[in-house]
């Protein structure tokens, strides 16, 4: 079984503050992290090869500094990583990001399982899985919980949704995109890591991919911001509400229905 | 690929939506909502509202969706789009954007929604944009603008795709406003075949089971009542499955509850868990770390519970209430009682 | 007990945190853990190594000691543990500690992040306990490697009553010391201790850095950032306050305050 699983870095949550004018989050972007989600896609990737032989491979796009993600996914039981990382690549949107992937994956070759976390924190898309799906004209499945047979010729998941639950089978070639509750990623240990910060990880440019330089980067992406403005207030007013239990209940319910909220 | 580039940019017309069911078969109330806001644009526009309606029977659907906005309906039948699957959904839906030709798109930015929307974009290389709260027609160019949270609603960018074709955007349950029915609204519904070719490399569906406890759809709910770490154990949420349930809601939980096994991951909100847009979020002992307000910074009225009022979750509340949950809360349930209010389960 | 409790006395605790995992300078991290921990051995101190501290992911100290030959005395570590690991880990690093010879583990809630795992009751056989605190880890580690003498936190902050109950847990659990909260005075809470437990080891920790405004978070009330504050001295007024009990020394400057403490050792041991 060869697997590639796709990892973002993102920045951190950081401490929540709130501005007491508009009631929203102050947001201080921290430092750079593995995107939460992907972390599930890497563990599973590592636990499939466990079990099955094979390889792991990750994949990320961004700046050099992505490197770092990449080796914690090393020190995870990833087996090698490559960066795609070129001045080309920047602005990239998710359609642009996700042609350069799969360009990347077909680079690889061989590739019989693709994993991606259900989305990135930053953005909160959940676009690039089923772009790379796309692009490769594979089989996907998303929100997958649990991965109940790895199987010859094909894999059977359990993925989620608002209402519940199905069971689904694909064929290989196939992606999955993982939500947080399919595994407790593993810490790495030091000897892992130490081996992990050793190891090269190559960085790929669009001409080793053959990228064609008309999809990929800022001004190849579909979608172009505008402009950006402050979300509105969510209303300055905080009604405090204290006393004793009954009286709290009773001004509360009161309010509740005031409010027509019940 | 057979791409809508722009070349033929002019000749793309319409605004489509693509309609939402219920596992019963029913609509989702998100697909009225997007025929809601698609008529303000197609109104801007000068055109028309198409709904594409994919499923095993849409012949009670397609007059609804009618009612409620559509000028056409594309009804598909087929035995298997009675579950969700990606491939063949994607497939139909490539094939008849190509045929009709949509100058805007919208999708439900439900788990089909975000999984079969991409994908679409992915194969027609056009712009998709998730997650809009407010859609526009921009004056001069015509294209349309969506406007969407960026950095965990830190800013909200607006963004454009108006050199593709399709303009496509997804948009959350609960954020656009639907039409009211207006059963003498005429239309036309057009039947499109399901083709060999579609049904070709698709997934296999097994089994699809909707969950009877019904407080976890976190995403339709308009009342929930979450809680925190404060909540101290699986007992404590049994209180919160009283209220929730007193009040017509679903239960939610910060991270901290889950991770803890109180509760099970889908009735997690936040970063790692659901976002939500409910019309009353009420935290109980959740102190607000980042990563939950974000998911549920949308709710249109949001109470606190909670002993220390210095937490962000109190800062950022319409309503804190300060004092210990476990006091407070068999107190609200009495004065709910006392009120006559009792929905008795949650009603998604 | 007594003679855990001489053992304890003879021993200053030194609080020593193993490197972070996202450290960009790993082998550099190793190398300087490594001579912290060599120079703590060499006096004859405890080392103390914490886990995952402020929910910080570090490495595990047992692991540090085993990946980098370090030679230790292993009655001189005491390793820290927390409720924030999966049970495979767990009982990875209480037999990679056995594997060493270390014995003295100090058990505590801990601090969670996002990225860690939390032991569930399950992992820890407290099926009837909502979530696994230190009493749930304490019992645990006693029941299944009682080759450990396990240690429990006590937080002089806390409402005294609710302290007491929870110490008195600890300790049926098998707690057999206990390291306080970091005090910087004579304390009321620590004063019933000694006085009511007149058996129980106790290690008073002793805060080492000159920012004394990062204590706020612990005690629960502001101090200022200006604050004067001289660690030595307060060190050195505690052990007279509390000269039945231990040190333990956080966040110890090795360049300038070391050589003083370890002045202030050969002058008690006098």
């Amino acid at each position: 079984m060869k697997i590639a699983v796709c990892v973002k870095q993102v920045p951190a949550a950081g401490d929540a503050k709130i501005n007491p004018e508009t009631k929203r989050i102050i947001r201080e972007g921290g430092k750079a992290v593995v995107n939460p989600f992907d972390l599930y896609a890497i563990e599973e990737a590592v636990r499939i090869k466990e079990r099955t032989g094979g390889e792991v491979i990750a994949l990320s796009m961004g700046p050099e500094k992505a490197k770092a993600a990449l080796t914690e996914a090393l020190s995870m039981g990833v087996d090698r990583a490559v960066l795609l990382s070129d001045r080309a690549f920047g602005g990239s949107d998710t359609w642009a990001t996700s042609y350069a992937l799969a360009k990347a994956i077909e680079k690889i070759g061989g590739v019989d399982l693709i994993l991606c976390g259900k989305q990135a924190v930053d953005g909160d898309t959940a676009q690039v899985g089923a772009g790379i799906a796309a692009k490769l004209d594979i089989m996907q499945a998303a929100n997958v919980w649990r991965i109940e047979e790895i199987g010859a010729d094909t894999v059977t998941v359990k993925r989620i949704n608002e209402r519940g639950w199905d069971v689904v089978r694909l064929a290989y070639p196939a992606l999955l995109t993982v939500v947080k509750d399919i595994n407790i990623p593993r810490i790495p240990k030091l000897r892992d890591a130490r081996a992990a910060r050793r190891a090269e990880i190559p960085v790929w440019k669009p001409e080793d991919i053959g990228a064609d330089p008309d999809k990929i980067g800022l001004k190849s992406s579909p979608t172009q911001v505008v402009k950006t403005a402050p979300p509105a207030a969510r209303g300055a007013e905080t009604l405090k509400i204290d006393g004793s239990s009954e009286e709290a209940a009773n001004v509360f319910v009161s309010e509740l229905i005031r409010r027509k909220l019940v | 690929m057979k791409l809508l580039n722009e070349h033929d940019r002019e000749s793309c017309r319409n605004v489509w939506i693509i309609s939402e069911f219920l596992p019963d078969g029913e609509l989702h109330a998100v697909s009225f909502e997007l025929l809601g806001a698609a008529r303000t644009l197609a109104e801007e526009l000068g055109c028309e509202v198409w709904a594409a309606a994919l499923g095993r029977d849409v012949s009670k659907a397609a007059p609804q969706l009618i009612s409620r906005g559509a000028d056409k309906v594309i009804a598909v039948e087929d035995g298997r789009l009675e579950y969700f699957n990606d491939e063949f959904e994607c497939n139909i839906l490539e094939r008849l954007v190509c045929k009709y030709r949509p100058e805007i798109l919208l999708g439900a930015a439900t788990s089909r929604g975000r999984a079969l929307i991409p994908r679409l974009a992915g194969k027609l290389y056009c712009g998709l944009t998730a997650d809009c709260t407010g859609l526009s027609i921009d004056k001069e160019t015509g294209v349309l603008l969506q406007t969407r949270p960026a950095f965990g609603g830190n800013i909200m960018a607006t963004i454009q795709s108006g050199g593709f074709r399709p303009q496509m955007a997804t948009v959350r349950p609960k954020v656009m406003k639907a039409l009211e029915a207006d059963p003498i609204r005429t239309g036309e519904i057009i039947y499109e075949a399901v083709t060999e070719k579609d049904g070709e490399k698709i997934k296999e569906i097994i089994k699809a089971v909707t969950e009877a406890q019904s407080n976890v759809n976190l995403s339709d709910a308009n009342i929930i009542v979450s809680g925190g770490r404060a909540v101290k154990g699986p007992e404590g949420f049994r209180l919160l499955e009283e209220l929730a349930s007193r009040l017509g809601g679903a239960v939610g939980a910060s991270r901290a509850a889950v991770d803890s096994g109180w509760i099970a991951y889908p009735h997690q909100v936040g970063q790692t868990g659901q976002t939500v847009q409910a019309d009353l979020y009420i935290a109980c002992g959740i102190s607000g770390q980042i990563q939950h307000l974000i998911g549920m910074q949308s709710c249109k009225t949001i109470v606190a519970i909670d002993k220390d009022d210095s937490t962000p979750m109190m800062q950022m509340a319409d309503i804190a209430i300060k004092g210990d949950l476990f006091e407070i809360i068999p107190k609200i349930i009495e004065e709910l009682d006392k009120n006559g209010i009792n929905k008795g389960g949650n009603k998604q | 007990m007594n003679t855990e409790k001489n053992y304890l006395h003879k021993s200053y605790h030194v609080e020593i945190i193993p490197p972070k995992q996202d450290s960009e300078k790993l082998e550099e991290d190793l190398i300087l853990f490594s001579s912290k921990l060599e120079r703590v051995m060499n006096s004859g101190f405890t080392a103390s190594i914490t886990d995952n501290a402020m929910g910080l992911l570090a490495f595990q100290g047992h692991e540090c000691i085993e990946e980098l030959g370090i030679p230790i005395k292993p009655g001189q570590i005491l390793i820290h543990l927390n409720t924030f690991h999966t049970k495979k880990d767990l009982h990875e690093i209480l037999t990679g500690c056995l594997k060493l010879g270390i014995t003295s583990i100090l058990a505590v809630s801990g601090d969670g992040s996002t990225r860690l795992p939390k032991l569930s009751p399950a992992d820890v056989e407290a099926e009837n306990a909502a979530s696994v605190t230190s009493v749930e880890l304490i019992s645990y580690i006693r029941k299944n490697f009682p080759q450990f003498r396990v240690g429990a936190a006590f937080n002089p902050y806390e409402p005294e009553k609710h302290e007491f109950e929870k110490l008195d847990r600890k300790l049926a659990a098998g707690a057999s010391f206990v390291i306080t909260q970091p005090i910087i005075d004579r304390n009321a809470a620590v004063d019933r201790l000694l006085r009511e437990y007149p058996e129980l080891p106790v290690v008073i920790e002793a805060w080492m850095s000159k920012k004394l405004y990062l204590l706020s978070d612990v005690v629960g009330y502001p101090i200022p950032e200006d604050a004067e504050y001289d660690p030595i001295a307060t060190l050195q007024k505690l052990e007279d306050i509390y000269s039945g009990c231990g040190s333990y020394l956080s966040l110890l400057g090795f360049k300038t305050q070391y050589p003083i403490i370890e002045e202030m050792a050969k002058e008690g041991a006098v």
